[in-house]
């Protein structure tokens, strides 16, 4: 058996465990160097010599170039969380839910490349086709790492099937990234206490119990400080709508906690870097363009369909993670 | 036709809720088709005997017509006795369900109190819900077994109204330490405004308390309060109809000389009459 001690010194040496592995790295390359040009000077090991004393020289330019500044990068706190996802649907009415269906499939399309398990928890879907907004759950490891950069205002530009006349129309889906937790995570992070919230049962039942066997489910929950609230009818169990409630005040408030953090952090580097609103336009797709831009990076491919209904997304997500990283780099450089 | 059905569902049930119980029938693994289900929908038919089956806290109950649907005033109050419950006893439940029904009240306490340490009975009058409980502690994995650390569930057609109640021969013998009961606790005068959804389709037996709808309560008072019928310690919990609870109250405190206490449901009506020895 394995002391509380124990457990804490393992994570520990597991956590330094990049920084052991890039020195044995840079120590064996630089002995190899080392006995590399030493041959340099024999006439018949020349040729090869030199060949692999170019190569070693470029290995320990990359490890001083990339590998020691990454170390300094602060692991994610959040790397281990799954995401919850709220789309809406914005300015453009019809053609703006039509969207959303478009990205809900794009995300979920994103959830089978990387081995999430997707579901989704509500969504109202329009008669006319669309849907006007969904909850989806994200569940696996760095899902909410991954996702968290889609947050944001994503506008498409098209022409609408529906639109006789042939004009672009410009519409939006707004979506929230939220970090999704276990049950048993949330209550460690001592999120809320039950005391700080009100938990209402929605619409009367008149005499209720025996009376009545219409089906009433919808539960809202108010963190009174708050304000937050939740409402959640999606399933027949009360039971249930009052558990899924539940997770997604715990990711709010979750969220709240991490950007609470952030500041702090900036703050006290006296160094305040903008952060993102979540009005802020982050994406554009436009239709005749064929053409996907994001703002924040000044990225802008001609990859559309892909995005749309292939793995371009992927393209879109590994570039703002990386743009996170090295704000990150350059942010514990600064310090 | 589907979009017919669905104005008419919309007239009777509202648009919210209609969009809500057409994505369940939807989702519905039954082999009834949708245009079906629709269709007994709207002829009033209730939402929980057309999908065959009605979440009761983490459990799937199977309800079958005419036993009576599980309601979620039960469901609260059961999670919250099984909750204090769980706080205030370690050792072994004896447990008598009066009324049982669909058998959801003991099947939801096996569920959540700790393995081993429940041991349910319940009896109804109707043979139909004794077969539906029945068919229910097997699907909740609670039927009973030869395994003493598995909770279990059983039940018996029995009335106890009976004088002779419980009989020698049924194999449910007192003493016990939990007695619940959800009775039919419907007065005349409110039998005849019942909805059409309860009083067409659901069991009349499960509904009908008597002239002042008490007649239940009292038989229940009667038989806890006989010697030996509870353990030392043992609660009694009984659900109540909108203002009944003091009317109950004071069966318990008078016939069994218990003391008593009223929870509410989640719509704030006094709906569980708690009671100890």
């Amino acid at each position: 058996m394995s002391s509380p001690e124990d457990v804490l010194h393992l994570k520990r040496l597991k956590e330094t465990e990049p920084i052991q592995n890039a020195w044995d790295n840079w120590t064996t390359t630089r002995e190899a160097l080392r006995e590399t040009t030493a041959l340099l000077g024999d006439p018949d090991l020349r040729s090869m010599a030199s060949e692999d004393h170019a190569m070693l020289i470029e290995s320990l330019t990359d490890i001083i170039k990339t590998t020691f500044p990454a170390i300094l990068v602060p692991p994610s706190r959040t790397a281990h969380l799954s995401a919850l996802v709220e789309l809406k649907s914005g300015v453009g009415g019809s053609e703006a839910s039509l969207f959303l269906g478009e990205m809900l499939r794009m995300y979920l399309r994103l959830a089978q490349a990387f081995r999430w398990k997707a579901d989704v928890v509500t969504s109202s879907e329009l008669d006319g086709g669309g849907i006007r907004d969904a909850v989806v759950e994200f569940k696996g490891a760095g899902a909410y790492d991954t996702l968290r950069w889609e947050s944001g205002v994503h506008r498409v530009q098209r022409v609408p099937a529906t639109e006789q006349s042939g004009r672009l129309h410009t519409s939006t889906v707004a979506i929230v990234v939220l970090p999704l937790m276990e049950e048993s995570e949330a209550n460690d992070e001592a999120l809320y206490s039950m005391d700080d919230i009100k938990i209402e049962v929605m619409r009367s039942r008149g005499a209720g119990g025996q009376h009545v066997n219409k089906t009433e489910s919808a539960v809202r929950l108010t963190h009174i400080p708050s304000g937050i609230t939740v409402a959640m009818q999606d399933e027949r169990s009360q039971h249930t709508n009052r558990r899924r409630a539940f997770q997604v005040l715990a990711s709010r408030l979750m969220e709240a906690k991490l950007i609470r953090e952030m500041e702090a952090r900036r703050a006290s580097r006296r160094n305040l870097v903008k952060s993102a609103d979540r009005s802020d336009k982050i994406r554009t797709y436009n239709w005749p363009q064929e053409r996907v831009t994001d703002h924040r990076i000044g990225l802008s491919l001609r990859n559309l369909t892909s995005v749309m209904e292939g793995d371009g997304l992927q393209d879109f997500v590994a570039a703002m993670k990386r743009d996170h990283e090295e704000t990150q780099m350059e942010e514990a450089l600064l310090e | 036709m589907t979009s017919v059905t669905l104005a008419l569902l919309s007239a009777r049930l509202g648009k919210r809720q209609a969009a809500l119980e057409y994505k369940w029938m939807k989702r519905a693994t039954s082999e009834v088709p949708l245009e079906r289900m629709l269709a007994r929908r709207v002829a009033g038919e209730p939402l929980q005997y057309i999908l065959a089956e009605q979440p009761f806290g983490p459990l799937t109950i199977k309800v079958k017509p005419p036993v009576l649907i599980p309601r979620p005033e039960t469901e609260h109050w059961t999670i919250r006795l099984a909750e204090v419950l769980n706080r205030s006893s370690a050792r072994t439940l004896s447990v008598l369900d009066l009324g049982t029904g669909t058998g959801c009240i003991p099947l939801l306490l096996c569920n959540m109190l700790p393995a081993g340490s429940v041991h349910a009975y319940g009896i109804d009058i109707s043979s139909e819900a004794v077969s539906l409980a029945t068919e229910n502690a097997a699907l909740c994995g609670f039927s009973p077994s030869h395994d003493i650390t598995r909770n279990s569930f059983q039940a018996f057609q029995a009335s106890f109204l009976d004088p002779s109640f419980p009989h020698i021969s049924l194999g449910v013998a007192p003493p016990f330490d939990l007695i619940t009961s959800n009775p039919p606790y419907i007065s005349w005068p409110e039998y005849m405004q019942l909805p059409h959804s309860v009083a067409s389709y659901e069991d009349p037996k499960a509904l009908f308390g008597g002239p002042d709808g008490l007649d239940f309560y009292h038989a229940i008072a009667k038989l806890v309060a006989r010697k030996d019928f509870l353990n030392p310690g043992a609660v009694v919990a009984v659900e109540v109809g909108d203002g009944q609870a003091a009317s109950v109250q004071r069966i318990f405190t008078t016939t069994a000389q218990m003391k008593t206490q009223i929870w509410l449901d989640p719509w704030q009506k006094k709906r569980t009459v708690i009671a100890r020895r």
